[in-house]
């Protein structure tokens, strides 16, 4: 089991301005599952990523992450935790924009506390894995949408983490450039990653074995695909 | 491991922020600049004069005592000092015959001359009456000519021995030697220079560079003796025999003036000490104003660095809530931000370094010896580190704080 969620729930505020975002969720992914999280805005999706991607914890019920329960840790623990387990990929791809792409990949790694030699040749490995081998030293505004969330996706990958969390991870493409991104994520899922893909866009989430859908802070609908989109759109 | 890691990445990181705003970095450092600036100068200036005020204690010697009407710094009232009677000549050479454990006893004797050579006249000049035993209880040398001879002094001959600023004042490039100079009403001829000692004269202390010796006998027939306050400079076999001296000094001095064991000394042995705890006690006052100015060009400074910081941390607030995603800890973003505020103030720490040699240069050449010694290099660098860190410290505590959910959502 790569995690799960028991009874989840997270409101936000108190008292009289309490507004409840989940409100009572459960789920499990199996390690090396393809999942899609969908729902409308407002409808928890977000509240969820955060808890998944161990930004948040729940307000009540547990959340198991690799057989570690870290439904309350400390914000410390957490952020060892996002560090060594967590693939983050976000919209806006979120590359530091000052250093280059190598030195955007190899941070996750100086976080751990590797040390240079080797987290150099895994930073390098990341990158020639989503295919910018050759660019190392490239800034983030030299670099297309496409391009940039290929590095995001190596930034992700380089640390292999137990799941790889995309929030809407062509939100910001064109669908050209959007579909060589889900291809890539396709990929990863066949060797081997657990890939949970957060979108309201139904043609993304068709790439995903799996679609749970969210309404209104409760998981409306949990569904197997038997034929998951592959490859370019 | 980790942590050494993370310290390398955020100094890395300061240098790149700085490099990446240039001018608004710059700015920032000037306050820091003028803060190093003021400390180092403000330090050298305090060294020089002390070292200036060490090398006019060595003319005057550590070793030696002086019998004097008046102790030079003064505690208790005026009146029951200046009741005391004089010194006289005859009393230096009763004393030269009792302390026979003393390398050398000098009676000296100042008064104030216009001084003429020519058509040059220097007004109020210091005119010291001493013996030939002035070379034994002094370090000065002549630099031409030579001193004063025990028959000049015995015979009352009209010759002096002039300071070299005297030199420079009177004769310009003129050679002074057996030249004839007038002291008050009274002609002398000139027969030795003494060389440079580079007194403690800009701090108020005796310029010995601007005196002029006389034989004492002479200095009395000329000039009068009779209420004149002579001081008896008596010197040890060393700096260790100068507490037995010391004793020796004031028992023989209270039979030659036939004391009774009830009554006070009436005269006062002064010491090189005093005068050493006098000048730092001014010092110390000097170094605290100079220290106060400084605190508050480095404050100013430090509230830009911590203005600067603030924008810094609101600007990169969403490179905060990524590096937080990725893994960071407080602890680390913490560290990053306190490293590049101590890296913006170490780089106008050195500036203000450099800054300040130059100033030190000009110091040195236009009004006394000075140099940047390499604790006040140190200080510069710890000053300007600390201000950094304490300027970085609340923006960086906020930095660490951020919610990373927030921080990423930002704008």
């Amino acid at each position: 089991m790569a995690l799960e969620l028991q009874e989840v729930t997270k409101t936000y505020g108190s008292g009289a301005a309490e507004v409840p975002a989940l409100r009572g969720v459960s789920l499990q992914i199996r390690s090396n599952e393809y999942v899609a999280i969908m729902g409308p805005s407002g409808s928890g999706k977000s509240t969820m990523m955060n808890i998944i991607g161990c930004l948040d914890v729940p307000t009540t019920g547990r959340y198991v992450l690799d057989g570690e329960d870290v439904s309350d840790l400390s914000e410390s623990r957490l952020a060892r935790i996002r560090n060594e387990k967590i693939g983050f990929v976000f919209q806006t791809f979120n590359l530091l924009p000052r250093a280059d792409i190598f030195h955007n990949v190899e941070l996750p790694l100086i976080y751990a506390g590797m040390r240079p030699g080797k987290r150099r040749s895994l930073a390098r490995e990341a990158l020639e894995r989503v295919g910018l081998g050759d660019r190392l030293r490239a800034r983030p505004n030299q670099l297309s949408g496409g391009e940039r969330q290929r590095v995001a996706i190596a930034r992700a990958l380089v640390s292999q983490p137990s799941i790889l969390l995309a929030d809407e991870p062509t939100g910001n493409l064109d669908t050209v450039t959007g579909g060589e991104i889900m291809s890539l994520l396709d990929r990863l899922f066949e060797q081997g990653h657990t890939v949970v893909l957060v979108t309201h866009e139904a043609e993304i989430a068709r790439h995903a074995h799996r679609i749970v859908r969210l309404r209104d802070g409760l998981i409306e609908s949990d569904e197997r695909q038997s034929e998951p989109k592959r490859g370019l759109a | 491991m980790r942590i050494v890691q993370q310290m390398i990445e955020s100094v890395r990181r300061a240098g790149a922020a700085i490099v990446a705003n240039k001018l608004r970095g710059g700015l920032t450092t000037l306050g820091i600049v003028i803060g190093v600036v003021a400390v180092d100068t403000t330090m050298t200036a305090v060294n020089g004069l002390a070292n200036n005020f060490a090398r006019s204690v060595a003319v005057l010697g550590s070793d030696v005592l002086y019998v004097s009407r008046m102790p030079w710094v003064f505690q208790g009232t005026f009146f029951t000092f200046r009741n005391r009677p004089p010194l006289t000549v005859d009393e230096a050479e009763e004393l030269e015959r009792r302390v026979e454990s003393a390398v050398a006893v000098n009676p000296t004797a100042h008064t104030f001359k216009d001084i003429k050579f020519r058509s040059t006249v220097l007004e109020n000049m210091d005119i010291v009456g001493t013996t030939d035993r002035h070379m034994l209880v002094s370090s000065a040398v002549p630099e031409l000519g030579r001193f004063l001879t025990a028959p000049e002094v015995r015979y009352r001959k009209f010759v002096c021995v002039i300071g070299s600023d005297i030199r420079d004042r009177l004769f310009e490039d003129i050679d002074p030697i057996n030249k004839t100079i007038k002291i008050g009403r009274f002609s002398y001829r000139v027969i030795g220079v003494m060389e440079k000692q580079g007194g403690a004269g800009m701090i108020g202390g005796p310029n010995f560079d601007a005196m002029i010796y006389i034989p004492i006998h002479t200095m009395i027939k000329a000039y009068g003796g009779e209420r004149r306050d002579f001081d008896i400079a008596v010197r040890a076999r060393s700096q260790q025999a100068l507490e037995d001296l010391r004793y020796q000094v004031i028992g023989e001095m209270r039979k030659i003036r036939r004391l009774s064991p009830a009554e006070e000394d009436n005269f006062t042995i002064n010491q090189m000490d005093t005068l050493v705890g006098m000048f730092n006690n001014v010092m110390g006052v000097v170094l605290l104003i100079g220290m106060l100015i400084t605190g508050i060009a480095l404050f100013v400074g430090g509230v830009g660095v911590m203005n600067i910081m603030f924008v810094s941390v609101t600007e990169r607030t969403r490179e905060i809530g990524i590096r937080k995603a990725l893994g960071a800890q407080r602890s680390t973003i913490l560290v990053q931000y306190l490293c590049e505020s101590a890296a913006i103030c170490l780089f106008g720490g050195l500036l203000g370094l450099l800054i300040a040699l130059g100033v030190t240069e000009l110091i040195d050449r236009l009004l006394l010896p000075a140099s940047i010694s390499p604790p006040i290099v140190a200080i510069a660098i710890v000053v300007s580190i600390g201000v950094g860190v304490v300027a970085g410290l609340i923006p960086a505590v906020r930095a660490a704080r951020l919610n990373p959910i927030e921080a990423l959502r930002y704008e």
